[in-house]
């Protein structure tokens, strides 16, 4: 079961966290490993073909591909997206009940039992990152051995989205201080099932860590930087080697 | 109203009243003329001011802020009074009828208006390479070209309908005092006026049209004004509502010049009887209504800007609201809003002679400072490195700039200059409409209304 | 001409109440359809909130479609009755006396219509109430003040209590003429809601302050109301939503809505309630007029929209447009909403012949809120269609039978509580109307004799 903390600034420095994540587009081949481990860890519903049908098929880590060129120079190419956990988001002040906010340890929170669907939250967020479960997930018999117990099984009417693993950090800091965790000693189900290491995580404010010595990566962007939205987490440009 | 119950009401007839103010029109007096010497010198002050910012040349064009703050002050409170005259007679409010004149007769000031309106374009830079509503067009042809043509159409529209609306008038003074040089211009300017059926007939449809016409055309000066003056300038500023936002500060700026104008015609003119309790009671709630609607229009675009916490949109706020041009903007807030709010939600305020004066004086002076924020501030943005094109996004934000001895000059000047303007016209047409007053003293009678005297007012449609 | 001096004091009482007094066949067999369509949409809501929001056709991205449409469109038509019943009262404008009433009474169950859409169009409705009432129920947390979503209920619930003081006010002293003619229990709740009125010149002092009074008080909350509601959009960074014009472009075209709205009301109410001596021609004539300078305010707004949206050449504001004005079906719905709320009626308007026929009044008043409902539709889905450059989660929006429902049963709700209305309450006042024919007189102008009213001196 995910726990919250009290809302406070997304300045506030008093805690020692600001988890961030990385993708190196260079590295990520679109095998969709991300997607399945978010699934199984985070109780995703189940995407049906009746979902996909009607359009509500979902999943909290999308690989969006693109083709670019003509045949025969055609390429795939294809970006990981998820929830950005934006600095400046634009979903947490329109919430009218407080169900989305920005933890202290930079984090955009969602919380399922304070939500009430309005899903403006999902209008307002620019990377489409955000789902609204239309239907009541329905998990076959034997599968519901499989779900997750530390995280919040949601029922129809509430919106989810990416929580950067909000229950493995829990577990993972429960009681302790930075010095006790060292780098890449935990991770969201994504980056642990990426079998490229395409995907980094880890406290940007230990300067020693692995994102935070992305930081400054001469491929780096963020995504949609023009709208002052302040993702945290950050790109990697993917190079072409063999022509344009 | 408790002392009026047992008192008949007194209706002059519309002879009375036309004689009244034909020997007011004749009487050009010693006070006239130094009132009049004054502002001339004033104005020669401004031209003062205009020549030593010429010298200066156009590279730089913040040496323009202010005189574009002039010329668009003067476009807003002075060009919008004709909208107050064709609206209220398109609502048929029969307390209008004192004050259509003065409202038409600001029309002459279009003409200084037109030629203040050529340096502030040649001021403007091309078009190439930045975000304007000509989008691309070859620039002189598109938005200096364009910009005249408006300007000048409205200028001539309300220039007409001085006129049109004056030829009764102009026959009266033409009839009255045919030997003088003022009868001889008004016999040329009142083509032939008799008075018959045919003539009147064309009078009031005219009226109507082109009331109309310059309705609709007026709107569109200021949204030239605001997307080339002063967003086109801008780097990120999207503000659609600023055009709507301008039409409305103008008519609060021509209501409460209505309103000191009429004041000082009282007070230095004895007009009291025209300019009564009931047009002053009566344009204080569209004053009131107005000061709301500033405020409302300003916050539109203030919390679609804060809110959005996009980075042309903050660095905007930033320089029009919270930094360099934060005091022009508390001025103008307490001016054009919460000082009139304050003052004319109070019912005595507003059925009072002084109270609506007061009020609209501040108005007068809070659109001014708003103009100078409006346009002195995109005027000191810098144009970019040569051969680049304009950001989106502000680079730096300029300090607040403040007026040097030139720019006083003009400002003063230049307000001078529209008021000389006023005055002289005032000379050649009555500043109240005989014929206007006239027509609705015919239409209202005194009965006895019950218990009491009420007026009755014939409603002609 | 209106101000015919034409019937006597109990004539007017006779003809406008008997609406009140009888209950004609028509008005049960109207009452009953409706009542079913209503009916209708409550079980489509209740079949709604048992199975989830999956029924009707909204989907990622498009978060908001038919209901939210049909919520902006409620809270546009509830500004008819300010608008005719505050600022004409304000400025004293004879030729509102017979719609008053009817438009103020439209307003506050258009409002109430308006407000069930949020409650329902929400993923867990019955847990609204933690939203909408402002108190911290649980974990020390309060509404968040900061969404507009807040703001919205506040303004809403704050103009509907206005509107419900304003109607009953206006309500009292013809409630006491129908005290006066009931016995019995009708005759105690009468007597009970008209609060001891006699008529006396006190209590019609008070009566015409109170008039005045929340007329000037109303307006400021109907400029907000609707601005509040715009500024949803307009603070959210959905390209074409994000614009500074909302706000009055947004309470243009409701007063645009509301006053065709009433356009409808009125031609209707005459045919169904014989009420051919109160409603005339000049008041569709008068209501036209005030349309058509509406409609010009409006186009303005629509035309700033436009070209300042496409000002600043950002690639998802022009897709957005693009979708809207070009492709189909979004291009068909387009044409015709800009057919139907400005193109045929305002130049029809123009010609006096138009104004004054019932009928052609009938026929552009329903094709101008037809209009104005596709216009919000506009605003609303296709932003929503396009809201970035990732074209991998572009979708489409079709409403489902669901939606359908209940947006009928929203129109059928505010015209079965209006005839229900009806049934309890005059739909014109009579004092209004009484106090119309004492403030007629005649003016001799020369040779002829023109109408006249009394003004206060």
């Amino acid at each position: 079961m995910a726990t919250q903390t009290k809302p406070q600034s997304a300045t506030d420095r008093s805690t020692a966290f600001k988890w961030s994540m990385v993708i190196d587009l260079d590295r990520c081949t679109g095998c969709e490993a991300c997607v399945v481990a978010c699934q199984s860890e985070n109780n995703v519903p189940i995407n049906e073909e009746s979902a996909f049908i009607e359009g509500r098929a979902f999943e909290w880590i999308r690989l969006e591909r693109y083709w670019e060129g003509e045949w025969p120079d055609i390429k795939a190419r294809f970006i990981p997206v998820l929830c950005q956990h934006c600095e400046n988001a634009p979903c947490e002040p329109v919430c009218p009940v407080y169900a989305t906010y920005h933890n202290n340890e930079g984090l955009n929170v969602q919380v399922y039992n304070r939500c009430v669907g309005t899903r403006y939250c999902g209008a307002n967020c620019p990377y489409h990152a955000r789902q609204f479960n239309f239907w009541e997930p329905v998990w076959p018999e034997d599968l519901r051995h499989q779900l997750n117990p530390d995280v919040t099984v949601r029922t129809r009417g509430v919106m989810e989205k990416c929580s950067m693993c909000v229950q493995r950090i829990r577990r993972a800091t429960r009681s302790k201080t930075p010095s006790d965790i060292p780098d890449g000693a935990f991770n969201p189900a994504c980056v642990q099932a990426c079998p490229t290491s395409a995907m980094t995580f880890g406290n940007l404010n230990n300067p020693e860590s692995k994102v935070s010595k992305l930081q400054n990566d001469e491929r780096r962007y963020h995504v949609f930087e023009h709208l002052g939205t302040a993702p945290t987490t950050l790109y990697l440009k993917q190079v072409d080697t063999h022509g344009a | 109203m408790a002392h009026e119950e047992h008192a008949i009401p007194q209706v002059p007839t519309h002879q009375e009243v036309a004689s009244d103010i034909m020997a007011r029109f004749q009487n050009v007096n010693q006070r006239y003329w130094s009132w009049v010497s004054l502002l001339a010198l004033l104005f020669v002050g401004g031209i003062v001011g205009f020549v030593m910012r010429l010298s200066d040349g156009f590279d730089d064009r913040s040496n323009w802020g202010y005189y574009t703050a002039t010329l668009s002050f003067l476009a807003s409170t002075f060009l919008a009074m004709p909208i107050i005259s064709a609206g209220l007679r398109l609502a048929k409010a029969n307390w209008r009828r004192p004050l259509t004149r003065l409202t038409e007769n600001m029309a002459i000031t279009g003409v200084l208006i037109w030629f203040m309106l050529i340096p502030a374009l040649i001021a403007l830079p091309p078009t190439e390479g930045r975000l304007s509503v000509w989008f691309d067009f070859p620039h002189w042809m598109a938005f200096r070209g364009g910009n005249l043509m408006v300007w000048g159409t409205v200028v001539l529209i309300g220039l007409f309908l001085l006129w049109l609306l004056a030829v009764p008038d102009l026959a009266a003074v033409r009839d009255h005092m045919p030997a003088s040089p003022r009868g001889k211009l008004a016999r040329v300017l009142s083509v032939g006026w008799t008075g018959n059926t045919r003539q009147w007939r064309v009078l009031h449809s005219g009226a109507l049209l082109f009331g109309a016409f310059y309705l609709l055309l007026y709107p569109t000066l200021q949204t030239l004004l605001q997307a080339d003056f002063q967003a086109g300038l801008l780097p990120g500023m999207k503000d659609a509502i600023a055009p709507a936002t301008a039409l409305i500060n103008a008519l609060q700026g021509a209501v409460g010049l209505t309103l000191v104008v009429m004041y000082v015609m009282r007070r230095f003119g004895g007009y009291e009887r025209y300019f009564g309790i009931d047009q002053f009671w009566a344009l204080s709630k569209p004053l009131l209504a107005f000061s709301l609607l500033w405020f409302y229009f300003w916050w539109g675009s203030f919390i679609t800007f804060w809110y959005g916490r996009q980075p042309g949109e903050s660095e905007l706020i930033r320089f029009m609201v919270l930094d360099s041009y934060r005091y022009p903007l508390m001025v103008s807030f307490m001016l054009n809003f919460i000082g009139p709010l304050v003052a004319l939600v109070w019912n005595p305020v507003r059925r009072s002679i002084w109270g609506p004066t007061i009020v609209g004086a501040g108005v007068l002076v809070g659109a001014l400072v708003n103009h100078i924020r409006w346009y002195v501030a995109p005027f000191s943005v810098p144009d970019p490195p040569a051969g680049e094109a304009w950001p989106h996004v502000l680079p730096e934000i300029p300090a607040g700039q403040l007026p040097g001895a030139a720019d006083a000059l003009i400002v003063v000047g230049g307000i001078a200059g529209a008021v000389l303007l006023f005055m002289l016209i005032n000379k050649i047409i009555p500043v109240v409409s005989m014929w206007e007053v006239g027509e609705g003293l015919r239409l209202v009678k005194v009965r006895r209304f019950l218990a009491r005297y009420a007026m009755v007012i014939a409603k002609s449609h | 001409m209106y101000y015919r001096r034409t019937l006597t004091e109990a004539q007017i009482n006779q003809q406008l109440l008997g609406t009140v007094l009888t209950t004609p066949l028509w008005w049960i067999v109207l009452v009953s359809l409706l009542g079913i369509v209503v009916a209708g949409a409550v079980g489509a809501v209740g079949w709604m909130i048992n199975q989830g929001l999956g029924v009707t056709g909204l989907r990622q991205p498009v978060f908001w479609g038919f209901f939210i449409t049909n919520f902006i469109f409620w809270v546009g038509i509830s500004h008819a009755g300010v608008m005719i019943s505050a600022i004409l009262r304000l400025s004293q404008a004879e030729w509102r006396r017979p719609m008053v009433r009817a438009a103020e009474t439209m307003t506050v169950f258009a409002l109430m219509a308006s407000l069930a859409m949020p409650l329902v169009h929400a993923g867990r409705p019955w847990r609204i109430f933690y939203w909408v009432f402002p108190y911290d129920w649980a974990r020390g947390i309060w509404p968040d003040v900061r969404s507009p979503l807040v703001w919205d209920p506040i303004a809403i619930t704050t103009y509907l209590t206005s509107s419900m003081l304003f109607v009953y006010t206006a309500l009292i002293p013809d409630l006491a003429i129908i005290r006066d003619r009931s016995t019995g229990w009708r005759r105690s709740v009468y007597g009970v809601l008209s609060l001891g009125w006699h008529g006396n010149p006190r209590q019609w002092k008070i009566q015409g302050f109170a008039g005045i009074l929340l007329s000037a008080l109303i307006l400021p909350v109907f400029v907000s109301v609707h601005s509040i509601v715009s500024w949803d959009f307009s603070v959210s960074l959905v390209p074409s939503w994000h614009v500074t014009i909302f706000a009055p472009y947004f309470v243009i075209g409701a007063v645009h809505s509301g006053v065709s709205a009433v356009v409808t009301l009125m031609i209707i109410m005459r045919k169904l309630y014989k009420l051919e001596n109160f409603i005339w021609e000049e008041h569709i004539d008068a209501l036209a007029r005030l349309l058509m300078v509406v409609a010009l305010a409006w186009m303005f707004l629509f035309w700033l929209d436009l070209v300042f949206a496409l000002w600043l050449r950002e690639e998802q504001e022009i897709t957005v447009w693009m979708l809207r004005m070009f492709e189909p079906p979004w291009s068909w719905l387009f044409f015709l909403f800009f057919m139907f709320s400005f193109v045929i009626p305002v130049p029809l308007w123009m010609f006096r012949r138009v104004r004054r026929s019932f009928t052609w009044m009938l026929w552009t008043s329903l094709l101008v809120n037809f209009g104005m409902f596709l216009e919000r539709f506009l605003i609303i889905v296709p932003a929503l269609m396009r809201k970035g450059p990732q074209t991998f989660t572009y979708a489409t929006y079709r409403p489902s039978p669901v939606e359908f429902t209940i947006i009928f049963g929203t129109i059928a709700l505010v015209c079965f509580l209006l005839l229900i209305f009806s049934k309890f309450f005059p739909l014109i006042p009579l004092w209004e109307e009484k106090e119309g024919q004492l403030l007629i007189d005649h003016v001799k102008v020369g040779n002829v004799y023109v109408p006249a009213l009394v003004k206060e001196h």
